[in-house]
């Protein structure tokens, strides 16, 4: 774990509020391992390393103050890379996922092989390499449709992951990916304690991912 | 004490030593540890923190392995790496009087460790202790003379603006024997979030004032004791502000999740044009 800079190679608008941003830099990471970037906050705020191709890339969504800054940035301060890295179960996995998590797709896609499918309220403005379906029917429709996995593996908001596993966890575990309000990302501020049945962990460094049945009834 | 520079690590903010793997010990003055407590604590539930541009409000509650397990890892050597880069602050706390004084006997044995021991006086995210110890001055009184006796090292009192006027809390602890004070811990505050109330302590740039003037008040009535200024630093100007009232040393505690670096950036001020 370090701080660094990360200077920006180029910005491809997925939708209009989704992002993948590319870096110069190369940094060697686990898959789904996470770093804090700095924004006008007065805490980093969490993002996801993953791959565009070749190069090293986040993936965000534009909700609020800070990721509106992240975005308009040539340079972002960041410290990571945090958090375990995801290994799945032996077999074939999928992962489901929004526009804002391409990055970290597209990495876990080159790591596990496993498929991946989008789901997206808006059209994309941009090609990419994984099946998308859009709106929430068709969503719905897609989890209800996949069979033959071994493992599932979901990132979203809480709202979208909930959705996911309850129509998901008959057919094999479900790994998500935990959204805690983050201050230090390494342990210290205890701020991102989550309740499982093997007691208190902390996202940042127990996690992000952690079993479904674990966390949630 | 003598702290080289004179900036502190505060306590919480920095864990049990996880920010030495962004920060350079030779920035350090000393770092606070987490408050611990008598029986372990397993915190407030979530949602726990909620940030702005110019406050971070927290509901930890404390979350800690308790003085017992704390002792079992200091005699499995596992702070070793901690105590051979930096110099320590224990951080003690308690649910009330009689757990103050616990801790104080269960530690005493490993002062030697630690270059000071600050009491935590002053946390509002528990029901009991904390805060609430300083609105009842007869049990305040009471620790502070059973932890004396107690402890021989530089005892420290963090104490709050809330429960009582902080100038005459610190003549309190001055006259109790105790060499230093810590102002100010953070502030009871509410956050509405999505609907769900977010009740915490209000740490960050909006605190700087009030410390300012609580350092400011008690250097005037208390000057002898050593004062270490918590609240709201984050850059060169707020520690010349905080010298200038007569702070002995300076603590930073949101800034550094802004960004680490923050602590070399103000060592190397510190050690250019305060000293
Ligand atoms: C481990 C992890 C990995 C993440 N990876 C990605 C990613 O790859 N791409 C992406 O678009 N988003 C990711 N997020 C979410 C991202 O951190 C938030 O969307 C971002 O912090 C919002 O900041 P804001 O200032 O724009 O929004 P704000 O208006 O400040 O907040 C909007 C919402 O974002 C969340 N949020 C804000 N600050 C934090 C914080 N410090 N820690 C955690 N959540 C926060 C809260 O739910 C909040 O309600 C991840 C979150 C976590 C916990
Ligand atoms: C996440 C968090 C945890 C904290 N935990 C403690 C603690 O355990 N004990 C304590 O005395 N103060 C604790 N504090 C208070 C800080 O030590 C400090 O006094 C306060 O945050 C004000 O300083 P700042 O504005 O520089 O952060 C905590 C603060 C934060 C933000
Ligand atoms: S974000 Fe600080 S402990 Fe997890």
């Amino acid at each position: 774990m370090e701080n660094f800079s990360l200077t920006v190679k180029k910005t491809f608008e997925v939708t209009r509020d989704s992002f993948i941003i590319t870096f110069n830099e190369k940094i060697d990471f686990a898959p789904t391992q996470f770093i804090m970037i700095e924004t006008p906050s007065v805490v980093r705020k969490p993002f996801a390393l993953g791959k565009w191709f070749d190069d090293l890339a986040i993936g965000i969504q534009v909700i609020g103050k800070g990721t509106q800054y992240i975005v308009k940035q040539d340079v972002l301060l960041a410290h990571g890379p945090l958090g375990r890295g995801f290994v799945p179960p032996s077999g074939k996995g999928a992962m489901i996922t929004t526009p804002a998590c391409l990055a970290m797709a597209f990495d876990l896609h080159q790591r596990y092989s496993c498929d991946v499918f989008i789901g997206s309220l808006e059209r994309l403005q941009m090609e990419i390499p994984f099946k998308t379906v859009f709106g929430n029917e068709k969503f719905v429709n897609l989890l209800k449709s996949l069979n033959g996995y071994d493992w599932f593996y979901v990132v979203g908001s809480d709202q979208m992951e909930k959705v996911a596993f309850n129509l998901l966890r008959e057919k094999a575990p479900v790994y998500l990916s935990f959204n805690e309000y983050m201050a230090c990302g390494i342990g210290a501020c205890r701020g991102c304690a989550i309740q499982t049945k093997e007691g208190i962990k902390h996202v940042c460094i127990d996690g992000p991912v952690f079993r479904g049945d674990l966390v949630w009834n | 004490m003598e702290l080289n520079p004179p900036l502190v690590i505060a306590s919480g903010v920095g864990g049990m030593g996880e920010y030495l793997k962004l920060i350079d010990p030779k920035y350090i003055g000393a770092y606070t540890l987490k408050t611990v407590t008598l029986f372990p604590k397993q915190g407030n539930p979530p949602p726990r923190l909620f940030a702005t541009e110019s406050y971070l409000i927290n509901n930890i509650g404390l979350e800690n392995i308790g003085i017992d397990a704390f002792i079992e890892n200091l005699n499995a050597n596992q702070y070793e790496e901690l105590f051979e880069k930096v110099k320590v602050i224990f951080s003690l706390g308690g649910d009330n009087p009689e757990e103050y004084k616990l801790v104080a006997q269960k530690i005493a044995t490993y002062e030697k460790y630690f270059e000071a021991i600050e009491v935590n006086f002053s946390c509002p995210n528990v029901k009991n202790g904390g805060l609430n110890i300083l609105s009842d001055l007869f049990s305040f009184k009471e620790v502070l003379i059973y932890l004396r006796k107690v402890l021989k090292g530089f005892l420290i009192a963090k104490v709050g603006v809330e429960g009582n006027f902080v100038e005459n809390v610190a003549q309190i602890v001055k006259d109790h024997g105790w060499n230093g004070i810590v102002l100010i811990n953070t502030i009871r505050g509410l956050e509405v979030v999505e609907g769900k109330l977010i009740k915490g302590g209000i740490s960050g740039p909006v605190l700087k004032p009030i410390a300012l003037r609580a350092v400011y008040e008690v250097k005037n009535k208390v000057p002898e004791l050593y004062v270490i200024g918590s609240g709201g630093i984050t850059n060169e100007k707020d520690v010349d502000d905080f010298f200038k009232v007569g702070a002995n040393a300076i603590s930073l505690g949101t800034a550094i999740y802004k960004n680490p670096q923050i602590v070399e950036k103000i060592a190397k001020y510190i050690r250019r044009c305060c000293e």
